[in-house]
């Protein structure tokens, strides 16, 4: 196995190499990624793109927040923190708490973005609350994003298979997309100069591995699939009767993060 | 109250997404449009003179191209500042993307800084041949480099030098339009804000970079000639001030209107731009941008233009009045900046910006490249001669 | 000699050569930053799209630092059996322990996780299991006073959560407890999915 597996590594490795050295257009599309680390048991969690070829323009992705399923329990939060090492008072995620009195008064609050988890109710309202929920938010993958449109150099970007990127190496800091970003989910990283947000994991879909949030979340309010895959959870899902809305659609941005149970108040 | 990473203190009110406590675009980028729109105000008074004959204008029409030079020469500074990777800021002329309305910025600068250069060069160049004649050393050397070598001067050659000056001139207003309304259209295209985007708002931008342009010009003519005990020509500041005025009176209106559609239509986000403009923003505002700074000018104009003056007393309110209508166009580009980002995209709560004094964007930072435009066109004015002798 | 005829040839001036001298200086100037834009291009620029096509396959090739419980349970085998079988068992090992590759390195063993103990464990559990959060839906989970649980049960509201509750499995003992005293009420439900 160990053999059979350091020739497969060694094979892909070289694949890269030529791809890259030569003219990477049409081939790249079909690169594998560098596998994991070596001898770690890791089951499966999406089929079809580990040790395959990859075929970005086969591939559909989306992401699913079950509103009423999230307990607020911020484990997402604290898997993306360490997945990333993001700066402190920056999120790629968090989770907001929302409250609705009898008046239809809405307050919202996110406590370091739900990093710390909701341990206290909120004390600073003398209200009847009608309704009470979680709202997990992530990077909508937009397929008109406004952040890409915006993005002087080219430094942002949508991948053929649908994934919104940042160019670290090339991104002048400029700080536009974050400006046109309308679910603020982008910031300047501190650390890098450049902008950073939510990527879905992408590097951790092409190995076949769910996003850091959806593989802790207890619950299963974050679901995550490849929806040309008919067998997927969240092909499935949306294929359903269930009701689903974006955010801010008004904005014309077709984001690709769904909800499920969203009540209308939820920007 | 957090102190976050970028060094800005902030308080929150009510709900902010968390990426949002963070202001990205502070001081640098109020400046950044405050000088590019005095680059292009300034122009406009040239080519008033040299495109479309304003003879009144005469005496500042060199000035007002070497003033437009000192400022468009620090325009990028506060933009280098306030970039993540400076290093990298050449990527915007190597890779601009077509979509975006940033990207075209590091072109049309390069292809107005070229403009203006080559007017103000055959502008003076009869000048230059003079001076190179009459100088020695380094400074011939500079007067041959910028004279091109060349130190014909005959009628032929001057009359060429003059058609060209025209079109120059003329395709330079376009190009200062369309430098400064890009500017506005910078901030216009982002549809995520509801009070950036607006389509006023590159013409807001263009009228107020006017104003801004043209007190600029009357207020320094007037001190470098006090400065200098030279007599002042009351009728091209005169003819400068019914200029301003126009300008002004547009503008406001416009900037007046825009506060009056958002607030009449009572569209989505009419009550964020209201709780706006009369929370977080009332001093900066209402008090300083709209009352002290717009209000008063009004009336300081009805005065001049309209009543007859002493000729000190107009020249004290020209300068005035012109120190007052830089100091709106710079609250104004606050209000626009800084005050369109307080607003959370959550449309839930505001945040706060208290600028630093020793930050890499702060208050020192912004005061010597306020200053840079000055020291940049005092050199220039050892090489330019700002003012026309008597004789020409 | 043949040098100063160059010499002043070029700097001999006719009324438009220094129209022609710019006009050729502006030529220079345009051909040199379209040549240093073709230069200076990023490589795989623009093959996919305005972007360098090479950081999709950069992005790609992160390493992960959180892996899954499976990877986890590969070795600790008594949690194995425990946490696959009880209540917590969609709860994410890195969750509470933190990230698998600060614990192990290229199969070595690099550092030692956090395991919570006495104060912490009842800040851990309580920030899912708190009632007085009620946003909660309580289909998904079941919530939990205190210290009305303790006095309820009959312990001391000293008593930190792991004393009744195994972490891994949080039902397991005490349902076992409750069969041996014979305490007749409903074994508890499992709330989660």
């Amino acid at each position: 196995m160990g053999e059979n597996s350091q020739t497969l590594d060694k094979e892909r490795r070289d694949f890269i190499k030529k791809v890259l050295k030569g003219t990477i257009g049409g081939s790249l599309l079909l690169v594998i990624p560098a596998g994991l680390r070596s001898g770690i048991e890791v089951p499966v969690q999406i089929p079809g793109i580990r040790d395959q070829e990859y075929d970005l323009n086969k591939k559909r992705f989306a992401f699913v927040v079950d509103i009423t399923s999230c307990i607020g329990c911020g484990s997402c939060c604290v898997a993306d923190k360490r997945e990333y090492k993001v700066p402190d008072y920056h999120y790629r995620t968090w989770v907001e708490r929302y409250l609705k009195d009898f008046d239809d008064k809405i307050y919202v609050d996110s406590p370091n973005g739900g990093l710390d988890g909701y341990q206290e109710p909120r004390k600073d309202l003398d209200k009847e609350i009608r309704d009470t929920f979680f709202v997990p938010k992530l990077c909508n993958m937009c397929n008109d994003p406004p952040c890409v449109q915006v993005c002087p150099v080219g430094a942002t970007f949508r991948s053929p298979d649908g994934f919104v990127l940042v160019d670290e190496k090339h991104c002048v800091g400029c700080a536009y997309c974050i400006q046109a970003c309308p679910y603020s989910v982008r910031f300047l990283n501190p650390v890098t100069h450049s902008a950073d947000k939510c990527t879905w994991c992408y590097h951790r879909v092409r190995k076949g591995l769910l996003p850091a949030c959806v593989n802790v979340c207890p619950t299963g309010a974050r679901k995550f699939g490849d929806v040309n895959d008919k067998e997927s959870e969240v092909s499935k899902i949306l294929s359903g009767p269930g009701v689903f809305t974006v955010l801010r659609k008004a904005m014309g941005t077709s984001p690709s993060l769904h909800y499920m149970g969203a009540r209308r108040e939820v920007i | 109250m957090d102190v976050l990473s970028n060094g800005a203190v902030t308080t929150v009110s009510n709900f902010v997404f968390p990426n949002d406590l963070h202001v990205h675009w502070s001081m640098m980028i109020v400046l950044y449009p405050y000088i590019t729109g005095i680059v292009a105000g300034a122009f406009i008074v040239s080519s008033l003179y040299h495109v479309f004959n304003i003879k009144a204008l005469k005496p500042v029409s060199r000035f007002s191209l070497l003033f437009a030079l000192a400022f468009l020469a620090c325009a990028t500074l506060p933009l280098l500042v306030h970039l993540g990777h400076p290093e990298r800021s050449m990527n915007m002329m190597i890779t601009p993307s077509p979509s975006s309305a940033m990207a075209g910025f590091g072109y049309i600068y390069a292809l107005y800084g070229i403009v203006l250069v080559l007017e103000i060069l055959f502008i003076y160049r009869p000048k230059l041949v003079q001076l190179q004649a009459g100088s020695a050393g380094w400074m011939q050397k500079i007067y041959t480099l910028l004279s091109f070598g060349s130190d014909n001067v005959t009628p032929e050659s001057l009359a060429l030098d003059k058609k060209i000056i025209k079109f120059l001139a003329a395709i330079g207003i376009p190009m200062a339009c369309l430098l400064h309304g890009y500017v506005g259209f910078i901030f216009g295209g982002v549809k995520a804000n509801p009070t950036w985007s607006t389509p006023l708002m590159p013409v807001i931008f263009l009228l107020s970079a006017c104003v801004s342009g043209i007190s600029g010009i009357i207020l320094l003519y007037i001190l470098t000639k006090k400065y200098r005990r030279e007599s002042l020509n009351l009728e091209c500041i005169k003819t400068c001030f019914n200029y301003l005025a126009g300008f002004f009176i547009i503008d406001f209106t416009f900037e007046m209107l825009e506060v009056f559609s958002h607030s009449y239509l009572r569209s989505g986000y009419h009550h964020m731009v209201e709780g706006l403009l009369n929370g977080p923003l009332y001093i900066s505002f209402w008090v300083a941008q709209v009352f002290m700074f717009s209000v008063v000018p009004l009336f300081l104009f009805g005065w001049l233009c309209l009543t007859r003056v002493k000729d000190r007393l107009y020249i004290l309110g020209t300068m005035v009045t012109s120190g007052l209508l830089l100091l709106q166009v710079l609250y104004m580009r606050w209000n626009v900046v800084i005050g369109g980002q307080l607003m959370s995209k959550s449309a839930r709560g505001y945040t706060e910006f208290h600028p630093q004094w020793f930050h890499k964007e702060g208050i020192i930072t912004a005061i010597i490249l306020m200053s840079l435009p000055f020291i940049v066109l005092f050199f220039l004015g050892k090489i330019f001669p700002f003012w026309l002798e008597e004789s020409e | 000699m043949h040098i100063q005829s160059v010499r002043r040839y070029l700097l001999q001036s006719n009324h438009n050569s220094h129209v022609k001298r710019i006009i050729v200086g502006l030529l220079v100037l345009a051909v040199f930053g379209f040549a240093s834009k073709l230069i200076f291009a990023p490589a795989t620029f623009g093959d996919l799209g305005h972007y360098r096509a090479k950081a999709i396959l950069e992005e790609a090739n992160l390493e992960p630092r959180l892996m899954t419980n499976e990877s986890c349970l590969t070795c600790h085998q008594h949690e194995k059996r425990k946490h696959l079988k009880g209540t917590h068992k969609t709860v994410s090992c890195e969750f509470c322990h933190g990230a698998y590759f600060d614990h192990i390195l290229d199969d070595k063993k690099i550092g030692t996780l956090d395991v919570k103990k006495g104060e912490e464990i009842r800040v851990l559990c309580l920030r899912c299991h708190n009632k007085e959060i009620q946003a909660r839906p309580t289909d998904k989970i079941k919530t939990v006073a205190l210290p009305q649980h303790l006095e309820e049960k009959r312990v001391r509201t000293t008593h930190t959560c792991d004393q009744c509750h195994y972490v891994h499995a949080p039902l397991e003992y005490v349902n076992l407890a409750k069969k041996m005293m014979r305490i007749k009420d409903e074994p508890e439900k499992e709330p989660c999915p």
